[in-house]
């Protein structure tokens, strides 16, 4: 049967039992999460059932409990001189991609935060930087692919070049729009407080934009993901993206799917942590929206 | 300590796609101490003339001056109280207050004391970690005043400090507002466009009409000092309130 029922069902039968036990706060987490978890278990069990000797589509599509044998040999299997060439593989790609995306990111924010302030504070530099900016944006990351292959070859650095130019374009525009709405009485009471441009700059603008700020690496992040799989598929020799295109190439459909199965969950993990970090930060924010 | 204000016919014009003349013609001086109201309808120019003294806006005619210097810029030795009190929300009620000593390169040992005197006068001595936003708009507007006083200015600009705050809340603050200020003697210039409150705190109030903004009548309040919220139902008082209603056309008669 299929594998992934087997846990949700007994969750369901264990949740019958201390219903009664739990506070409401955690019956209504309990709730949200069995909400949550419908749809993914009925499309995994329609896909099983669908299926026909381990796959379906005429052999085209393995059918999840295929996928899930394929990932554990990914994950666990013995690496080395295996016949199978993924075995033991999992991690390493899966470290190889999550370096490429957090280096990229990292540069994104470096680069794009003071962009982005400098846009929305300062007139000269909006006027400056803005129009390129808006110019170079409608370029897709995936046109830039031959450019960073031929200026960086396929090594490292184009991914990362790639990751940190797509996750550029939303967090310069985010920080932008934040600095540039920020409560002009705000600005004014450091004025009259004796703050110069820099110490406005840092001590008000920057705290203030921040909603927006994390509104931008939120999409960011996104669009990092996108970009280190369309890198690693073709100007880099590992990670996910490369085990992806290599695994299509061989026609394992099983790794394939696994593969991009691990990706959805990266991508959702490096979001929660995002989102974690805007919380600890934001706090001041999450008091003012919980009271109006 | 200083704190002189003068206004030598200063106008100001916003320009745009029709020009508005907000202030015309003002003239205004202002000496050590005083305390003069700025009493108006809205959009009468009474916030934008607190504003060309804070340094937020500059004048388009005439000459500006605080202490005798020319005024050009926004400084600490003229606090504004703003009506929404424009607390920092990232920071909290203790950081708020001393934002000011700290971007003048103050240091801790010299305005610690003193921040935490302020906390005590404006009662919120216990309410230091308190972040603005779980505070109700009278306690803000507390820190609203503390912080400008932590910067010992020689003038208060407040602009309809009280205005947004509940009756009650209201009669509170002016009554602290009173206190502090007969104990520190600062100059302070108030808008507003309640007319008790006007009569209430001031030594002067500046009648005000709009388009353009021109100061119609000056008139001095002789009340006794120290003053507290029970003045206002004083025969005394209710004689300057009726004399400024009939001053500013206030009628039961529809406009």
């Amino acid at each position: 049967m299929s594998i992934s029922t087997g846990p949700i069902a007994s969750r369901s039968a264990s949740s019958a039992s201390t219903w009664s036990v739990l506070s409401p706060a955690s019956r209504r987490s309990l709730r949200q999460l069995l909400l949550a978890v419908v749809l993914p278990v009925v499309v995994v069990a329609l896909w099983q059932w669908a299926g026909n000797g381990g796959s379906l589509f005429g052999g085209v599509l393995p059918t999840p409990d295929r996928v899930w044998q394929a990932w554990k040999v990914w994950a666990f299997g013995a690496s080395g001189l295996s016949l199978n060439p993924y075995s033991g593989t999992w991690l390493a790609n899966l470290l190889f991609s999550a370096e490429r995306v957090a280096k990229g990111f990292v540069v994104a924010i470096v680069v794009a935060v003071p962009v982005g302030l400098a846009i929305g504070w300062n007139r000269i530099a909006s006027g400056a930087l803005d129009p390129t900016v808006q110019l170079l944006r409608p370029i897709p990351i995936t046109a830039w692919l031959p450019f960073s292959i031929a200026v960086f070859g396929i090594r490292d650095m184009g991914a990362v070049f790639l990751i940190a130019l797509g996750a550029f374009y939303p967090i310069v525009v985010n920080t932008a729009q934040g600095a540039r709405d920020i409560e002009r009485n705000l600005v004014r009471a450091a004025m009259m407080m004796g703050a110069g441009r820099w110490t406005i700059l840092r001590r008000v603008v920057l705290p203030a934009s921040l909603p927006s700020i994390f509104t931008g690496l939120r999409i960011g992040l996104g669009i990092a993901w996108t970009a280190v799989i369309v890198a690693e598929m073709v100007a880099v020799k590992s990670g996910l993206g490369y085990v992806l295109w290599d695994a299509y190439y061989v026609g394992r459909m099983d790794v394939v799917i696994a593969d991009m199965a691990t990706i959805g969950l990266l991508g959702l993990v490096s979001d929660r942590v995002i989102l974690l970090v805007e919380r600890w930060v934001l706090a001041w924010r999450r008091l003012q929206s919980f009271q109006s | 300590m200083m704190g002189t204000i003068a206004f030598e016919n200063v106008s100001k014009t916003f320009s745009g796609q029709t020009e508005v003349r907000a202030l015309d013609g003002i003239n205004l001086a202002i000496g050590e101490g005083e305390f003069v109201a700025l009493l108006g309808p809205s959009g009468c120019g009474k916030s934008t003339l607190l504003n060309l003294l804070a340094g937020f806006e500059k004048t388009s005619h005439g000459t500006l001056l605080f202490d005798g210097k020319t005024v050009t810029r926004p400084g600490p030795d003229r606090g504004v109280v703003f009506q929404e009190a424009a607390l920092f929300p990232w920071l909290n009620v203790w950081q708020n207050v001393i934002f000011g000593p700290q971007v003048q390169g103050v240091s801790r040992s010299e305005y610690e004391k003193k921040a935490q005197n302020l906390l005590k006068l404006v009662g919120l001595e216990a309410f230091a970690d308190a972040l603005p936003v779980q505070l109700s708009g009278g306690m803000r507007q507390r820190v609203g005043i503390a912080r400008v006083l932590a910067m010992s200015p020689k003038a208060l600009l407040m602009d309809e400090p009280f205005g947004a705050l509940d009756a009650q809340t209201r009669l509170s603050m002016q009554q602290l507002l009173l206190d502090v200020w007969q104990s520190l003697g600062t100059t302070v210039l108030f808008v507003t466009h309640d007319i008790d409150e006007a009569i209430l705190l001031s030594d002067r109030i500046c009648v005000m009409s709009a388009r353009p903004g021109k100061i119609i009548r000056t008139i001095p309040i002789t009340l006794q000092r120290p003053r507290s919220i029970a003045s206002l139902t004083s025969a005394e008082f209710m004689a300057y309130k009726s004399r400024i209603m009939s001053d500013m056309k206030v009628s039961a008669a529809p406009h």
